[in-house]
């Protein structure tokens, strides 16, 4: 009975200390600010140095994702909210790679997106629907097609459209030119929307971030227009998307910039 | 005249800093200046950058969307989060019951 008792009391603690940790902290700094050395950025909270959550430095290549990282710290109010630091998180993500994820396993993992992406799936149900897809989301897949070299096609029924291994290849090609880092960015983007061909006809900047996430959440938006819409429910979700994905969005462009930025000097 | 979509931006990326930060003064704050920095190194920028201006404009609006959500988003939460349980005389006013003490 005592070691049950001790058994239950230990595990409180350690949820106590779970939850602590992990959403609930009080702000224990006064200013953020950015050091730079070598073309490299840290982030320093007061005196202390920002660290990962597995005990890395906090370094980015970057100097606009550190300077929006240091500020994401420097609006915390009294409580950190570390789910609110979208920023933060895919940093840290990329630094400490908690999932221990290789070039090919990421591919992979996008890749698999392909043959059930959102905007290939559409409804010949209703005919409003059904037009409303058409003119909202054929667009963006005949910009994909002819971006990536595929040939992607939707489907009406129940079978999975269909995908040529040249398509997987094109498009594999095209990802497997990314970073890692910028690749970390493309999955948090893609398992936002659920759908490649939005995420990356917004990483090219074929769409913005209100648009592609309103065409991933197209069919409620349809509903929405026959039963209302319930602020805390709808209004919260498409929120919570659209700063994921602009977040996803930012961290990619600016890992790229760095590259972007080299190349012109050895022209 | 109405101002620019670049000016727009501008005004609202600063609305949205200074929004979010918990002092209200974004004087000192290393985001502003910066974003402040960069439109004003694309505003003289020659029409043969154009693609770097539309880029530079898209993060911008991609950063301002970014700002705003997790504004609105805070503010949603805050109204409808439940606090917890109501009183026993929260719940009898929300049904118009009276409670034994309550004159009658």
């Amino acid at each position: 009975m005592k070691s049950v008792l001790s058994l239950l009391r230990t595990k409180s603690i350690y949820a106590c200390r779970f939850y602590s940790t992990s959403s609930t902290r009080k702000r224990f700094y006064k200013n953020t600010n950015v050091l730079s050395s070598d073309g490299l950025y840290e982030i320093t909270l007061d005196q202390r140095k920002l660290k990962t959550p597995n005990g890395n430095p906090f370094v980015v290549k970057s100097e606009p994702l550190a300077i929006a990282v240091a500020t994401e710290w420097n609006n915390q109010k009294d409580i950190i909210v570390r789910s609110s630091m979208h920023l933060t998180a895919l940093c840290n993500t990329s630094l400490d790679n908690p999932n221990h994820l290789s070039k090919p396993d990421m591919v992979n993992y996008l890749l698999n997106f392909l043959p059930t992406d959102t905007v290939l799936f559409q409804s010949q149900g209703e005919a409003d629907l059904a037009e409303f897809q058409q003119n909202e989301w054929d667009p963006v897949i005949e910009w994909f097609n002819k971006r990536y070299e595929t040939n992607l096609k939707k489907t009406l029924d129940i079978s999975p459209p269909q995908l040529f291994e040249t398509d997987r290849m094109n498009v594999s090609k095209y990802l497997l030119s990314n970073s890692t880092e910028t690749l970390h960015g493309f999955i948090f983007a893609v398992d936002t929307l659920k759908s490649i061909i939005l995420a990356c006809a917004t990483i090219d900047r074929f769409i913005s971030v209100e648009k592609a996430v309103y065409l991933a959440r197209l069919e409620e938006e349809y509903q929405l227009r026959h039963w209302g819409r319930v602020e805390w429910s709808h209004d919260l979700s498409q929120l919570e998307l659209q700063a994921r994905l602009a977040a996803s969005v930012l961290f990619i462009h600016f890992n790229r910039a760095e590259h972007a930025k080299k190349e012109k000097l050895s022209l | 005249m109405t101002a620019s979509l670049a000016t727009k931006t501008l005004r609202g990326l600063l609305h949205e800093l200074r929004a979010a930060s918990p002092s209200g003064c974004i004087k000192q704050s290393l985001a502003s200046k910066y974003v402040i920095a960069q439109f004003q190194q694309y505003e003289t920028t020659d029409e043969q950058f154009c693609k770097a201006k539309d880029e530079a404009l898209f993060l911008g609006q991609t950063y301002l969307t970014y700002l705003s959500s997790l504004r609105k988003h805070e503010e949603i939460k805050k109204e409808y989060h439940g606090r917890g349980e109501r009183s026993v005389r929260e719940t009898a006013d929300l049904v118009g019951f009276k409670l034994p003490s309550d004159p009658k």
